[in-house]
């Protein structure tokens, strides 16, 4: 039963992480149902997108009215990062059947790959290995719901006063801040901070797109700078 | 109309999650290529939370009574020190809710 065992060891190693995901998941539940979605919408993108960040920039967004757009194509570029790990993973999942690649493919998250990628890179050899980004997954993937929904019932229950818009960005800033990691990185946010403030008050609609691509191109271009040091 | 959106933001999200998993990609991308992705989610993300911490009136930008600035300040230090999303966000409330309820200039 080294299946199991491995399916159990995902398990254990992504619940502490849960700690972090589950009110992440209630507030998003709840800017979901502030933001005017029904209740069934807020609950089932949880599902059908399965992407902390983007769901609540999906909400922020369309609370603001902002063009269809703007809204997919910033969920495709916060989302853009999955496409690295999976690349990363390629290596060691190749060899299963496409349902397996399907499924796992479904489940690669953050937090999900941030465990995996560790135990596949240690022991690359072990069979089976596969057991283990399923346990992740599914952990995280239940957690997500069952805090989505919590959000989504909670609502419009919370008193006013708390100003539950706030937290969006308190949510990046947690997010965001242990991804500077260096002087690229740092200039990258420094750009697309300002170009955002810029862009945005000149009435432009793709304004995060804008931003975000300077701030890319901010990054190509100093990259260099890391190597130096 | 926003079903369809969740449901197209769902297939873009899964096909960038399995495409490299799905045999398509042959060849190794490069590696600047791959550096560049990790700027991404930083690039989005600051325009978001620089235009939900600014209040933007007659092309003036508003500074002292700008609490949430204030908040998503101590809420920056607090990310940088703690590297913890819980404090971060508890802090970064509790210091606004503080702020907006009980400074009255």
């Amino acid at each position: 039963m080294k299946k199991l065992k491995i399916f159990k060891q995902g398990i254990l190693e992504e619940l502490p992480l849960q700690l972090g995901v589950f009110p992440f998941g209630v507030i998003y539940g709840v800017m979901a149902i502030e933001s005017g979605l029904t209740p069934m919408q807020a609950f089932l993108m949880s599902s059908i997108i399965f992407g902390g960040a983007s769901q609540i920039a999906f909400v922020q967004l369309i609370s603001n009215a902002t063009p269809y757009g703007v809204i997919v194509t910033t969920v495709g570029a916060i989302n853009s990062r999955h496409f690295l790990y999976s690349i990363s993973m390629m290596e060691f999942l190749k060899n299963l059947s496409l349902k397996w690649r399907v499924i796992l493919g479904y489940l690669l998250t953050d937090e999900a790959y941030a465990i995996s990628i560790r135990r596949f890179i240690n022991e690359p050899n072990t069979s089976f290995l596969h057991f283990h980004l399923l346990g992740t997954g599914i952990t995280l993937f239940l957690s997500w719901q069952i805090s989505t929904l919590t959000g989504v019932l909670l609502g419009g229950d919370l008193p006013q006063f708390l100003d539950l818009q706030f937290i969006i960005p308190l949510t990046f800033i947690a997010i965001i801040i242990p991804m500077i990691r260096s002087i690229s990185t740092f200039l990258v946010v420094i750009s697309s901070a300002f170009c955002g403030l810029i862009f945005k008050n000149l009435d432009i609609s793709f304004w995060i797109i804008i931003s975000g691509f300077i701030g890319v191109l901010v990054g190509i271009a100093s990259n260099k700078l890391d190597k130096k040091r | 109309m926003t079903w369809s959106l969740i449901i197209l933001c769902g297939i873009i999200t899964f096909l960038m999650r399995f495409i490299p998993l799905s045999g398509i990609i042959s060849r190794e991308l490069s590696p600047s290529t791959k550096n560049s992705f990790k700027y991404i989610p930083l690039a989005v993300l600051t325009p978001i939370i620089v235009n939900d911490l600014s209040i933007v009136e007659n092309n003036n930008l508003f500074l002292i009574e700008n609490y949430k600035l204030y908040a998503g300040i101590i809420a920056i230090i607090v990310a940088f020190i703690t590297n913890n999303i819980l404090a971060t966000i508890s802090l970064g409330m509790a210091s606004y809710l503080l702020m907006s309820n009980f400074i009255n200039i």
